[in-house]
């Protein structure tokens, strides 16, 4: 497991929960922060942080799901843990479908918490590496005209040459050549890896 | 052959006459007055012979009298006194009423001195008073006829004096039909006959007041539709024995439907706000208990966890088990300091009248909404005082009687008798009230488990309210029981300590 970087980050409002399932994921050898509201681990967090967020829905001032929406408005794509006293159904659902990984009820066994904590930070991984992949494939992409996307877009969805000349109503030169630039200009080493990097960059 | 007719005298004839005739000379004095003379104006014969007419009149009238008589005198001629005025005439009695009246005048000449016949006509009044009556009655019987009113007049032997059409329609009798008690209450509802019973005792009795007031079921016994009557009067006494019973009945189905409606709105509501504020009392103290728990669970389990693993790291160890205590006190804190906080305040116990109390929490009941049933006291005089907080014991009665309402509507009783008795029971020196209803009773489950908190029958309640009553009972030196015994009618007693 690489859990090398990773921070699980715990919002409670109570000491007694942070510092007891604090020691607990500390066990496991994955780094943990504390933070009594909201707002303090707002000031803390940053977009590139790794790992996961354990937060309680139920605090003083801003609560579990507003936090939520404040990470999400920020483009904090951390994983989230929600914790709470009694399972609130209504409000699990809501949660889960803003994006949640987990949803957990108070008191929480060692094996729930640890599961979760070990999935959420493999969704953040997946996360992160997606988004470095998103970042290159755009910067990749972004030197292409819009001719040579035009081609591209045709090329990757498998139809020849000479169809995307007709469709183009272009010559059959022109499309090699646009071919051979976008090739050039990606770096990708086919076809199939031009496709990769359009579905990387968001394209398809 | 003599005239038979002979042997009749003036005054023979003057008294034959049923309108009131004086006799009065020129100057204006009676000299003769009938029979119905005296009857009308109140005069003896010996006060009326030798009266001026003036003093048959109000005084307003008599200054003026006197021209108008010389004017008569002059020119006497068979006509109605005051033609041309317009106004009624009034003639004075001699107890002072004043009586309108048509007055004919007819001058009587003879050889000594002219006489004028006066007679007074009170027929037309007669008539107008009968107009009077009739547009009266009429007046009232359209009135009943809007309010749907209808009246009846028992006497105190249960007979039935008069009882109107309406009410016989109602009853599925014919009109004119006769009618008897026996035939009235044997429509009347089988649940409400014994309230039926009960009312007309309460104002049959000459302790009580008179009053009778009774709302009840009617079957027509004929097409077996089912209305509700309510019906109030007085007994009236004569002499302190109860002689008639008037009174007025309405037809308040519709109305019925609509309060039953309203009191089931009502009952909903209150057992949706009860069930919040459980629902929200529960939910403090799960927090205030859980948050500990969930912390103990998860220090504890980093100890077993340190235990079973060579990562042994004894300050961890200690922290997770100083945690644990720690947590464990909190949460023992916690509880006593909301047990403290819901029993705030000592109890203030005061002197009390029980059977005041009795029907204080009566009045309660019925403007909760819970008046669908008759009450039958059956109080003890010169009951000596209870010791109690007046609201909890009024709380716990209130309670008992809506419980009772609600056991036997939950039963399909719609009317139903609560007996309420308060005595002084001496085997445990307590003044003690019993609540006792005409319904199913308790099955042994739940009568074994009816003081439980949280156990409930009713498909909306929280199952709190014996529990609270009996803690309420107990907290002001009192018992709260119920009767043992798989029987119907459903018996509570509550007994108070008396106040020394």
């Amino acid at each position: 497991m690489s859990n090398a970087d990773a921070t699980v980050f715990i919002i409670d409002d109570d000491p007694a929960i942070r510092d007891s399932l604090a020691l607990m994921i500390a066990q496991e050898n994955i780094s943990v922060m504390t933070f009594e509201n909201a707002e303090a681990f707002l000031d803390a967090c940053q977009p590139e942080c790794l790992g996961c967020a354990i937060i309680d829905i139920r605090m003083p001032g801003m609560d579990g799901m507003q936090l939520q929406e404040e990470l999400s408005k920020r483009n904090i794509l951390l994983p989230i843990i929600f914790l709470t006293g009694h399972g609130d159904i209504p409000m699990s659902v809501r949660a889960i479908k803003a994006g949640a990984v987990d949803f957990l009820t108070k008191p929480v066994t060692r094996e729930k918490l640890i599961s979760a904590v070990r999935s959420a930070i493999c969704e953040s991984e997946k996360i992160t590496t997606e988004s470095i992949h998103h970042h290159d494939a755009t910067s990749r992409l972004a030197a292409l005209t819009d001719r040579e996307r035009d081609v591209m877009m045709l090329a990757i969805q498998g139809y020849p040459n000479k169809e995307i000349a007709r469709h183009l109503e272009i010559s059959h030169r022109t499309v090699e050549i646009h071919k051979s630039k976008i090739m050039h200009k990606t770096g990708a080493i086919n076809l199939l890896d031009l496709a990769r990097l359009a579905h990387e960059g968001g394209l398809i | 052959m003599t005239n038979p007719l002979q042997g009749l005298n003036f005054q023979t004839l003057f008294d034959a006459v049923s309108d009131a005739m004086l006799l009065v000379d020129d100057t204006g004095h009676i000299v003769q007055a009938n029979s119905a003379a005296y009857l009308l104006l109140g005069y003896a014969e010996a006060e009326i012979i030798g009266l001026a007419v003036e003093a048959l009149m109000p005084q307003q009238y008599r200054d003026h009298h006197h021209h108008y008589r010389e004017a008569f005198n002059k020119k006497p001629e068979k006509r109605s006194m005051g033609t041309g005025t317009g106004a009624a005439l009034v003639a004075l009695c001699r107890d002072g009423k004043e009586i309108e009246v048509d007055i004919g005048l007819s001058p009587m000449p003879s050889a000594e001195q002219p006489y004028t016949l006066v007679t007074f006509y009170v027929a037309d009044q007669r008539r107008q008073a009968e107009e009077e009556l009739r547009i009266s009655e009429e007046r009232l019987a359209l009135a009943k006829q809007a309010a749907h009113l209808s009246v009846f007049d028992f006497d105190a032997h249960y007979n039935v004096l008069y009882w109107d059409d309406c009410l016989r329609a109602l009853w599925g009798a014919e009109p004119d039909s006769v009618m008897n008690y026996q035939r009235i209450i044997s429509a009347v509802h089988p649940n409400d006959r014994e309230a039926f019973q009960a009312a007309f005792e309460h104002a049959n009795s000459p302790a009580g007041n008179g009053e009778y007031s009774i709302e009840c079921r009617v079957i027509n016994p004929i097409d077996h539709t089912e209305r509700w009557i309510a019906a109030a009067g007085h007994m009236h006494f004569k002499n302190e024995v109860a002689n008639r019973l008037v009174g007025i009945a309405q037809d308040i189905t519709e109305q019925k439907i609509i309060e039953k409606q309203l009191q089931k709105q009502r009952t909903e509501v209150e057992a949706n706000f009860t069930q919040q504020v459980a629902a929200q009392t529960a939910s403090a103290i799960a927090h205030e208990l859980n948050q500990p728990l969930a912390a103990i669970s998860a220090y504890s389990e980093v100890a077993l966890h340190a235990l079973e693993n060579d990562s042994f790291d004894p300050n961890s160890l200690k922290r997770a088990l100083e945690g644990s205590v720690k947590q464990a006190q909190r949460a023992g804190s916690s509880l006593h300091e909301l047990l403290a906080f819901l029993q705030k305040g000592d109890v203030v116990r005061d002197k009390l009248n029980i059977n005041d109390i009795v029907k204080e929490a009566l009045i309660i009941a019925k403007s909760n909404g819970y008046g669908e049933f008759y009450p039958i006291l059956q109080l003890e005089d010169n009951m000596p005082l209870v010791l109690g907080n007046r609201i909890q014991v009024l709380k716990i009665l209130v309670n008992l009687l809506t419980n009772s309402v609600e056991a036997m509507h939950g039963v399909g009783m719609s009317t139903s008798t609560i007996t309420i008795t308060v005595r002084t029971n001496a085997d445990i020196n307590m003044a003690h009230v019993t609540v006792r209803d005409n319904g199913p009773g308790l099955d042994p489950e739940t009568a074994k488990r009816i003081f439980e908190p949280f156990f409930t029958t009713k498909p909306t309640g929280i199952g709190m309210g014996l529990a609270i009553s009996r803690a309420l009972a107990e907290a002001n030196g009192g018992q709260l029981w119920l009767e043992p015994g798989n029987k119907p009618n459903a018996m509570f007693h509550f007994a108070l300590p008396f106040a020394v």
